[in-house]
C-alpha cells in the first residue's frame, strides 16, 4: 500500500508538473496576448488618408494628417489593433484621387477613407458604391456632398458653407452693431459668394449698400477696396478663397484704412495657421462660422484633451482642420468598435448610430442623412491674455448649434439608396 | 474716376518696371521668357531672407543674388538653343518657371509672407479727399525712376545703343564687331535684377508666396504685347493701359474687370498690331 502510496504521489507529481507548466503557460500566453504591445503586433487596421500633401495647399493637407494622427495617439487600439495610417497624396486633382483611392481599397485595403477635402471628396462620390468603404469627409464646402449626391457610403463631419449662410442670420441679429451697420459683399467671382451676399440681402432689416466680386487671380485689391469705401460700408462680408487672397485681401484693406472704417466678417472663419500669420491683422475679422474652434476645449474635455495631445505631437495649436479631421478619425474608431468589425456596411450601420464626444464637441450624423451635426462658432478673433498652445490669437466662442443651421436630409435633397 | 484711375497709374508704374526686362529680352534675343515670373518671385523670396540682416538694404541685395543666378540660368539653357525657333526658348522658360517654382516650394515652403512697410512709409496719406497707402505711392515713383533710368541707359549710353543696334538687326551688329553672346547674356542677366528688385519693392503691398510671378507675368506680357513686341517706350505705356483697364474695370463693373482688359487688348492689336507706337515686331 505503502508503495502504491509512494507511486501514486510520484505519478500525481509527474502528471501535475506538465500540467502545472501548462497552466502557467496559459497564463503568460494570456497576460502577452491582451497587453497593450500583442494588439501592435496583431494585424493593423489600415486606414487610408486622401489629402493634399504637396503644393499650395500643403499646409491644410498638413492640417488633416496631423488631425488624424493625433486621434490615433488619443484613441489607442481599436479593437485590440493598432492603427496603420497610409497617407496618400491627391495632387490636388479629382482624376488622382479616384487613382489614389482605388490603391488604397484594392492594394493596400483600407479599412475606411479619411482626410478627404471637396475637390476628392466630390470625385469619390461617382466610385464609392465600387469602392465600398466608409469615405469620412472633414473638410468639405460644397453642399451637394451630403445634399443630392448624398451617398451610402460619404460622411461629412465639418458645415457645410449653408449652414455658414444660415448663421449669418444670427450674427446679424444678434449683434446689435452688426444690425445697425451697412453692409456689402467683397468676394471672388464664383457662386458661393453670391450665396453669402444673399444671405445677407435677405436678413430683415438689414443695410445692404453694395457688392462686388473679383477675378479669382486677382492680386491687386485696390479698385475692389476703393469701392468698398466710397459705399461707406461699415461691415463687409469677404467670400474670399482661403490662403493667399484672402491674406492679401485683408493686407491691403488695411494698407487702405479700410479695416478702421468696418468690421470684416469671414464667412467660414479663419484657420488657426492663417490667424498666426495675419497676426495683429486678424483682430479686425469676425467669424461667422468656422468649422471648429479649439477654444471649444473650455467646455468640452475631449476637445482639451486633444488640444493638448495635438501641441505635444506637433508643437502648434490645432487649427480647424486638424480638430475636423480628428473628430473624423475618432468617429470611425468608435464605429468600428460599435461595429465589432471592419467590414464596410456594418462600420456604415454603426456610424448612422452613433453619438459620442468628439474634439469638435457631440457629434452624430443626422437621420437618414450623411452630414453631422456640429455646431458652428461665431465671434470675433482677439487677442489672447497669455498665448497657450503657441496661439496669440484666436476667434472667441459662442458655438450656435446645428439645430439652428441644419436642414432635414430630405430637404437638403439627400435619398439615400443603400 | 479719380481713385480708380491713381490706382491704375500706381499699378502701371510698378508694371512697366517688371514688363521692361521681358521687353529687351525678347527685343534682343527673340527669347520669350516665361520665366521672368519666377525671378520676381525670387526677388522676393531673397528679400525676406535678407531683410533680418540687411534692413531694407535687402531690397537693393536681393536682386543681386538673383542676376547670377538668371545669367547661369541663360547660359545653361537658353544659350545652346538660341538659333532656334522662339517657340524652343518659350519651353524651356516654361519648364523652368515650374522647376524654379517646385524649387521655391521646396526650400521655402509653400505659406504665404506677409511684410511690413519700412515705419516711415506705413499708414495713408489723403490726395483729395481719398486715402492712399503711403508705400504704395513711394513704390510707384520708385519703379517710375528705375525705368527711367533704364531709358536714359539704352538712349544716351555706349552700350544702349549697342543694345538698339541689336535690337534692330543682330545679324548686322554681330557683322559690325558686337559680341552680341556677352551683351545677351548681360541684358538677361540685367532684366532677371529689374524682375527681382520689382518682387522686392512689391513684397509689402502683394505679399510673398511661390506663384507670386504667374498674375504679374500674365499683366507683363499683355503690357509688351500692347506695347509691341521689344519696343521699350510701348511697353512701358502698356502697361499704363493694362493697368487703368484693370482697375478702371475692376472699380465700376468688378465681375467684367478681365473681360474689359482682354477687351481693351484685342481692339488695340486689331488696330495697332506692331503695338501702340506701331513699332515693335510681329513675332
Amino acid at each position: 500500500m505503502a508503495t502504491r502510496s509512494t507511486d501514486t504521489r510520484k505519478r500525481w507529481f509527474s502528471v501535475s508538473r506538465p500540467a502545472v507548466m501548462f497552466i502557467v503557460a496559459s497564463f503568460a500566453l494570456v497576460a502577452a496576448f491582451s497587453s497593450p504591445a500583442f494588439a501592435a503586433k496583431k494585424d493593423p487596421i489600415k486606414i487610408g488618408v486622401l489629402s493634399f500633401l504637396s503644393g499650395k495647399l500643403k499646409p491644410i493637407g498638413d492640417e488633416i494628417t496631423t488631425g488624424i494622427q493625433t486621434a490615433v495617439k488619443m484613441h489607442g487600439p481599436v479593437m485590440g489593433r493598432s492603427i496603420e495610417l497610409i497617407l496618400e497624396d491627391s495632387l490636388v486633382n479629382a482624376q488622382v484621387a479616384v487613382t489614389k483611392a482605388t490603391k488604397l481599397v484594392q492594394k493596400n485595403q483600407v479599412t475606411a477613407i479619411l482626410g478627404t477635402s471637396t475637390l476628392e471628396a466630390l470625385a469619390l462620390l461617382p466610385v464609392a458604391n465600387r469602392l465600398r468603404v466608409p469615405i469620412i469627409t472633414s473638410n468639405s464646402g460644397s453642399a451637394v456632398i451630403t445634399g443630392e449626391k448624398c451617398n451610402y457610403w460619404v460622411f461629412q463631419t465639418n458645415p457645410t458653407p449653408q449652414m455658414a449662410v444660415v448663421a449669418m442670420d444670427s450674427l446679424i441679429n444678434d449683434t446689435p452693431k452688426f444690425k445697425a451697420a451697412k453692409w456689402f459683399t467683397m468676394g471672388h467671382d464664383y457662386p458661393w459668394s453670391r450665396r453669402v451676399a444673399r444671405s445677407v440681402k435677405i436678413v430683415k432689416g438689414v443695410n445692404y449698400v453694395g457688392e462686388a466680386y473679383a477675378p479669382l487671380d486677382t492680386t491687386d485689391w485696390a479698385p475692389f477696396i476703393a469701392k468698398v469705401r466710397a459705399s461707406g460700408a461699415t461691415a463687409v462680408v469677404i467670400p474670399v478663397t482661403l490662403g493667399t487672397p484672402l491674406v492679401q485681401f485683408i493686407q491691403q484693406a488695411n494698407e487702405f484704412g479700410l479695416t478702421k472704417q468696418a468690421t470684416l466678417v469671414a464667412p467660414i472663419g479663419l484657420p488657426d495657421w492663417l490667424i498666426a500669420k495675419l497676426g495683429e491683422l486678424s483682430t479686425h475679422i469676425v467669424s461667422a462660422g468656422a468649422w471648429s474652434a479649439w477654444r471649444l476645449e473650455d467646455t468640452i474635455p475631449t476637445t482639451k484633451k486633444f488640444n493638448e495631445l495635438y501641441y505635444k505631437m506637433h508643437g502648434r495649436v490645432a487649427g480647424m482642420q486638424a480638430i475636423q479631421a480628428g473628430t473624423a478619425a475618432q468617429l470611425l474608431f468608435n464605429a468600428i468598435e460599435k461595429a465589432g468589425s471592419t467590414d464596410g456596411k456594418a462600420i456604415v450601420a454603426a456610424l448612422e448610430k452613433l453619438d459620442v464626444e468628439a474634439p469638435a464637441g457631440r457629434m452624430r450624423f443626422q437621420k437618414d442623412g450623411r452630414m453631422a451635426e456640429v455646431a458652428l462658432i461665431l465671434g470675433r478673433i482677439e487677442k489672447l491674455k497669455k498665448p497657450k498652445y503657441g496661439a496669440m490669437y484666436a476667434q472667441s466662442v459662442n458655438a450656435l448649434p446645428a439645430s439652428k443651421t441644419l436642414e432635414p436630409a430630405k430637404k437638403l435633397g439627400c435619398n439615400l439608396k443603400k | 474716376m479719380f481713385v480708380n484711375s491713381l490706382n491704375g497709374i500706381i499699378y502701371g508704374s510698378f508694371l512697366a518696371l517688371t514688363s521692361l526686362g521681358l521687353s529687351l529680352v525678347f527685343g534682343l534675343g527673340r527669347v520669350v521668357n516665361f520665366a521672368h515670373g519666377v525671378l520676381y518671385a525670387l526677388g522676393g523670396y531673397f528679400f525676406i531672407i535678407f531683410l533680418p540682416s540687411l534692413g531694407w538694404g535687402a531690397m537693393v541685395f536681393a536682386p543681386l543674388v538673383v542676376v547670377p543666378l538668371a545669367i547661369a540660368m541663360e547660359w545653361l539653357t537658353i544659350a545652346p538653343i538660341r538659333n532656334r525657333d522662339e517657340i524652343y526658348t518659350l519651353l524651356v522658360t516654361f519648364g523652368l518657371s515650374f522647376m524654379i517654382t517646385g524649387a521655391i516650394e521646396y526650400l521655402w515652403g509653400t505659406e504665404t509672407t506677409l511684410i511690413k512697410p519700412p515705419v516711415i512709409f506705413q499708414g495713408t496719406v489723403d490726395i483729395l479727399g481719398n486715402q492712399f497707402p503711403v508705400y504704395r505711392l513711394f513704390a510707384s515713383a520708385l519703379s517710375l525712376l528705375v525705368t527711367g533710368l533704364v531709358f536714359v541707359f539704352i538712349q544716351f549710353t555706349a552700350v544702349g545703343l549697342k543694345i538698339r543696334a541689336i535690337t534692330d538687326d543682330n545679324e548686322m551688329a554681330e557683322a559690325l564687331g558686337i559680341n552680341t553672346r556677352w551683351l545677351l547674356t548681360s541684358i538677361f542677366g540685367g532684366a532677371a535684377g529689374f524682375a527681382a528688385f520689382a518682387g522686392a519693392l512689391g513684397a509689402p503691398i502683394f505679399s510673398v508666396e511661390p506663384e507670386m510671378g504667374m498674375g504679374i507675368i500674365i499683366d507683363s506680357f499683355l503690357a509688351v504685347i500692347l506695347g509691341g513686341l521689344g519696343h521699350l517706350p510701348g511697353t512701358a505705356v502698356g502697361a499704363f493701359i493694362v493697368a487703368l483697364a484693370k482697375s478702371i474695370g475692376g472699380g465700376y463693373i468688378a465681375e467684367w474687370a478681365i473681360a474689359v482688359l482682354f477687351l481693351v487688348v484685342a481692339a488695340i492689336m486689331v488696330l495697332r498690331p506692331r503695338g501702340v507706337f506701331g513699332r515693335g515686331r510681329i513675332a
